[in-house]
């Protein structure tokens, strides 16, 4: 039987891989609401993201400018995939978007392999990022804390960009009814770019975030593509509120599952997966048609 | 004689031409090409890939999970001779092939729920946790990150004749022999019956539904015969190196599996054996280029990505495409009438096993209600058709018209009501058994096979109707039931398609193809058509070249026409019924309801006070 | 009287199904014309193609002596041609206010939100309600103050009374009046003929694709063999 300050460390590290989870799978899902567009390249943005930060962290030292250099970074690639690749592909089948997709991440990879190596790069916290937080009860590292925080704060933005501004009005109507949209005079495509661009962005900073909590190296984002993956499955494609819950629940799953056995707590979400595919298989916070 | 030696070429040259290159290739690869065990290699790669092929390419599942049962074969397999549960290495492996099999139908069952994106996500998460499985929980058994070394190969004695399949060329001849047998099933596979249900299911899976093939039972077989090759493979390759891998599990072998059929060609069986070829020989050819000798695989993706762009049937299936021209049909879109059989009676109906209770109604439509989401589509409806009636149902915009013939059809459930065809309740079949008890309903819109021909069209339909929901006679050629190419003959010369019955679909212009959809719905013998608006979008000369057809097609069956044609209506119908806003408005011959005012007034005057 | 608009000989094609054949119609400013039709006879599929979802095959559509049968529909939307769709279809997800936010982007100078709900009081009450919750006439309310929004110099209203019920088609109609009498131009589509030629004065009967009648509103009422042969049963 765990104990309860182990039970209560394990709850925090299922919100921080949950929050983590949350920000990757939104991106991830407005993506895939809004162009249709399935992107397998999008554990390898996280990587990107990992390793802008890793960049900027080796040249300027600042975990700040790390965060927001790699967004920018990963904003501006998101800009150029959508642009150069991904908009020549709206009319086609699904599973060409898929497999092009999946082909840009492996060159993705394989790019970052022949610059970096293949050996794992070793992100330093960031200074104010360094030590433990002493909940009375039991102890919890600081930058744990902290990167819940932030990516709260980000997902508040995210939140803040869909429903408080134009853009975001524009977008979630485009995701229910792209003609419309044209029909009202809006240019339905830079929609479409805005959406790629921000989708990237999310999953890249999330990389940037993680950077310092593991090894940074070329497929790193795999797992996180399968896992976001259960997370849109759960939470239902298109759904920002669902990513969101989605990933609190498969992080918190992940995590308490590993007091009790860690070798089975992947087969518990694929597990939970399975059964939202039985009894509600539109997901959580998902609704019939589109997909 | 010469006609019959040329039909047993076209059949057989293929596997003609894989038994040749099986027996010469050794002899290149390991003059030139690099040793004789990179041919192996491609060679399971390529039995993996005729299963995957048959999957992603013939009926459009494209899997990211499939080395879940690679995997699983290889591991099965391997466990069992290294463990010493088995020393027959037959049996271990007919035991590793059987385990990915039922695999494959645990997660058939639950991927094949959704299609297209979904299907995809959950393959590749199946994926993913079965390699999580062979690496954590069920290390003990498979060795976890290490894999399990010391597969030993299988051996044969026969009489005084013996041998064993270890060592480069023995291992050569046994993957060959295996290949060689998958190629000849697959490809009987392909010309068979199941092989155009797979095809058709592709192309437009409510329609294969719709001609009386129960497509998730395809679709489930389709995915584990693809989970058995795997399985297959798996085996040899763990008895090929000794060794089996848990990287069999990755997704990475799964991707592989992927980018090779799509650079290779899907859809040509020999695709994925094409593409392991140039996967295997440019990373060990590049890896001799010092300056690029890590960015093999990076190169590989661009020209995956680069092929997908452009050539998205690969390498073996831009040069077939090449070859197989059809001839664009050059038609002004007029309807032949000369072609069409003068007063043909457009095949008679198939004779149906009434129950008991004679004189029954051929159609009993009870007081049936539909709702979508709190409106009221179809509120309280019924109807009772004598054999042998034309009978029209017409009604103003939101009437309810289209949705009345997909409940009848069986294309959706009924919240209340029941339907009778033929004195049997079919209140709760789906629209294939609906199908299946002779009921047949023609689209609105034409819901084809665009990349068949009208022949092969055609045929998808008669094969439903004749062989039932669900059959796997792989081994049957598709052509090869005598009846069934007499009705598709019989109907392409009545609809007066015979110039263009060997012509794709999607190159026949708009009249053509609505005959056809026509014949679709006529070709299973129906003793009960529906048509929904079949003179849609016609021109006046094709009108009247339909409206010939439609006069011939009621004989001797019961007819529901929807329409808004009324010329054609009032031509045609024995009795019409009115809806409006989903209910009975007035029924009666034509001639009743023209002279009916509230009929009048829901016409021109919108809803009544 | 100023052509606003001029269509000269279309095909239109949904799919490859020939819908409109060689059709042409003229639409003057400040007037109601009227589409009429059974259903299948290319009433919709016309306004279609002149708010640029369709692209005909053949023949030119001008506006204001301008062609605009080739452009997206959004540049159709922002040189004043508006399109109110036949499904109406309003952002479920949306709020009331944000739909008729969503229709100010790009338009130069929008109707300000105060002048709409003296238009449309009801509106004004549910603004903070959800599309997906307002009823099928609040519905139809939305969709035609979204358009009205931009200051379209043409409203083409697709089947807008259907499945309405008579108080409520009743309603609207006094609104499309009103707006008419503001000098507003008006292309609509109905199968409600009655309610439709209470709206224009000018009329269009459409039989399979073709135009049967053109004419004014009142010989259209006066002639029951057109009404009956093409619009009736």
């Amino acid at each position: 039987m765990p104990t309860l300050p182990q039970f209560l460390s394990q709850a925090f590290n299922g919100v921080a891989l949950g929050c983590l989870l949350a920000l990757i799978s939104s991106g991830l899902t407005i993506i895939l609401g809004t162009l249709g567009v399935l992107n397998f390249a999008h554990g390898a943005v996280f990587m990107l993201g990992a390793y802008s930060g890793f960049v900027v962290l080796s040249h300027w030292g600042s975990f700040g400018a790390a965060l927001i250099i790699g967004a920018l970074v990963l904003l501006l690639f998101g800009l150029a995939v959508e642009r150069g690749l991904i908009r020549f592909y709206y009319s086609r089948p699904h599973e060409h978007q898929i497999l092009v997709t999946f082909g840009l991440g492996i060159m993705m990879v394989e790019a970052v392999r022949h610059v970096f190596g293949g050996l794992s790069q070793r992100v330093p916290l960031p200074s104010w990022g360094q030590g433990i937080v002493n909940f009375g009860f039991f102890f919890y590292p600081l930058y744990r804390v902290e990167a819940i925080g932030i990516i709260a704060a980000l997902l508040l933005g995210f939140y803040l960009l869909l429903y408080r501004t134009r853009i975001g009005l524009v977008v979630r109507a485009g995701i229910e009814d792209p003609l419309m949209v044209g029909l009202l005079g809006t240019h339905v495509s830079r929609v479409f770019m805005v959406v790629f661009s921000i989708g990237t962005m999310a999953a890249g900073v999330a990389g940037v975030i993680y950077a310092p909590l593991a090894a940074v190296i070329p497929n790193m984002g795999e797992p996180f593509l399968a896992e976001s993956f259960v997370v849109v499955v759960i939470g239902g494609l298109g759904s920002f509120p669902g990513a969101i819950v989605g990933g609190i629940v498969v992080g918190e799953i992940l995590s308490l599952t590993t007091l009790f056995n860690p070798a089975y707590s992947q087969a518990a979400i694929y597990a939970v997966m399975t059964l939202v595919l039985i009894v509600r298989p539109h997901g959580l916070f998902g609704t019939t048609g589109r997909v | 004689m010469l006609e019959a030696g040329g039909r047993w070429r076209a059949r057989w040259l293929p596997e003609l031409g894989i038994a040749i290159a099986l027996t010469v290739l050794p002899f290149v690869f390991e003059a030139g090409f690099g040793a004789l065990d990179l041919l192996t290699r491609v060679l399971i790669w390529g039995i993996f890939g005729l299963g995957f092929d048959l999957l992603f390419a013939f009926t459009g599942l494209l899997s990211f999970g499939q080395a879940a049962f690679y995997g699983t074969g290889g591991f099965v397999t391997g466990y069992l001779l290294t463990s010493g549960t088995l020393s027959n290495v037959w049996l271990a492996m007919a035991a590793g092939i059987a385990a990915a099999a039922v695999f494959g139908v645990f997660v058939g069952l639950l991927a094949l729920r959704r299609v297209g994106i979904y299907f995809a996500m959950i393959t590749l998460a199946f994926g993913e946790l079965s390699y999580f499985l062979e690496n954590s929980p069920l290390a003990t058994w498979t060795g976890g990150e290490n894999g399990l070394p010391g597969v030993p190969a299988p051996s044969v004695h026969i009489g005084g004749f013996s041998m064993s399949f270890g060592g480069s060329w023995p291992s050569y001849e046994l993957v060959g022999a295996f290949f060689f047998a998958g190629f000849v099933f697959t490809r009987f596979v392909v010309l068979s019956p199941v092989g155009s249900v797979l095809t058709a299911i592709r192309q437009n899976p409510e329609r294969t539904a719709a001609l009386g093939h129960d497509v998730p039972a395809y679709k489930l077989a389709v995915f584990v015969v693809a989970a058995a090759f795997a399985g297959c493979a798996g085996a040899l390759l763990g008895i090929f190196q000794s060794y089996m891998p848990p990287e069999s599990f990755a997704l990475d072998t799964s991707g592989q599996l992927v980018i090779q059929t799509v650079i290779g060609g899907a859809g040509t069986l020999i695709g994925p054996a094409v593409g392991a070829f140039i996967w295997l020989s440019l990373r060990d050819g590049l890896q001799q280029v010092a300056a690029v000798s890590d960015l093999w695989k990076f190169i590989l993706g661009a020209v995956f990505v680069v092929l997908i762009t452009f050539l998205p049937n690969g390498i073996v299936g831009a040069i077939f495409r090449l070859k197989s021209h059809v001839r664009p049909h050059h038609a002004d879109g007029i309807a032949r009438r000369d072609d069409a059989a003068p007063g043909g009676t457009l095949l008679a109906p198939m004779p149906n096993v009434t129950a008991p209770g004679a004189a029954t109604l051929a159609l009993d439509v009870r007081d049936i209600k539909k709702s979508y989401g709190g409106i009221h589509a179809i509120h309280g409806v019924s109807l009772a058709l004598p054999e042998g009636r034309f009978h029209a149902v017409i009604g103003p915009n939101g009437a309810g018209k289209s949705t009345l013939l997909r409940l009848l059809a069986r294309e959706e459930t009924l919240d209340a009501g029941r339907i009778f065809l033929h004195g049997k309740d079919i209140s709760t079949a789906d629209v294939t058994a609906a199908y299946q008890h002779g009921m047949a309903k023609s689209y609105q819109i034409n819901q084809l096979f665009p990349q068949q021909t009208v022949r092969q069209n055609l045929r998808i339909g008669a094969l439903g109707r004749h062989r039932g929901r669900w059959r796997l006679d792989v081994f049957r050629a598709a052509d090869g039931f005598a009846t069934v190419e007499e009705i598709v003959a019989a109907l392409v010369k009545e609809l007066g398609l015979t110039e263009c019955a060997d012509l794709a679909v999607n190159t026949l212009p708009y009249g053509e193809k609505r005959r056809l959809e026509l014949g679709l719905a006529l070709v299973s013998r129906p003793s009960m058509l529906l048509l929904d608006e079949p003179l849609a979008g016609l021109s006046p000369p094709e009108r009247e070249g339909i409206k010939q057809l439609l006069r011939n097609l009621g004989k001797g069956r019961t007819v529901i026409l929807v329409e808004h044609d009324m010329d054609a209506v009032f031509e045609l119908a024995e009795q019409i019924t009115v809806l409006q806003e989903g209910r009975k408005l007035a029924e009666g011959t034509a001639g009743e309801i023209s002279s009916n005012l509230l009929v009048k007034q829901a016409y021109l005057g919108g809803t009544m006070p | 009287m100023t052509r606003m608009i001029e269509v000269e000989r279309i095909n239109s094609y949904y799919g490859d199904s020939h819908v409109l054949f060689d059709l042409s119609i003229t639409v003057n400013e400040g007037e109601v014309v009227a589409l009429l039709g059974r259903n299948g006879a290319g009433k919709s599929t016309t306004l279609k193609t002149l708010a640029g979802v369709l692209h005909p095959r053949s023949g030119t559509i001008r506006l204001d002596g301008e062609p605009i049968q080739l452009l997206p529909s959004h540049q159709i939307a922002r040189r004043g041609l508006q399109l109110v769709p036949e499904e109406r279809r309003i952002f479920g997800g949306l709020t009331v206010e944000e739909n008729l936010e969503i229709a100010t982007f790009s338009a130069e100078r929008p109707l300000p939100l105060s002048d709409i709900f003296a238009i449309f009081p009801r509106l004004r009450e549910r603004r903070g309600s959800y599309g997906r919750s307002l009823s099928g006439g609040e519905q139809q309310m939305l969709a035609i103050a979204r358009a009205l929004v931009r200051r379209p110099r043409l409203i083409l209203l697709d089947e807008p009374f259907e499945g309405l019920a008579v108080i409520i088609v009743q309603n609207l109609l006094d609104m499309c009046r009103e707006l008419a009498a503001h000098g507003q131009t008006i292309l609509v589509v109905e199968q409600n003929v009655r309610a439709a030629l209470s709206l224009a004065s000018r009329a269009y009967v459409l039989d399979k694709g073709h135009v049967v009648f053109r004419g004014s509103a009142e010989a259209l009422r006066d002639s029951p063999e057109i009404t009956n042969r093409y619009l009736g049963v």
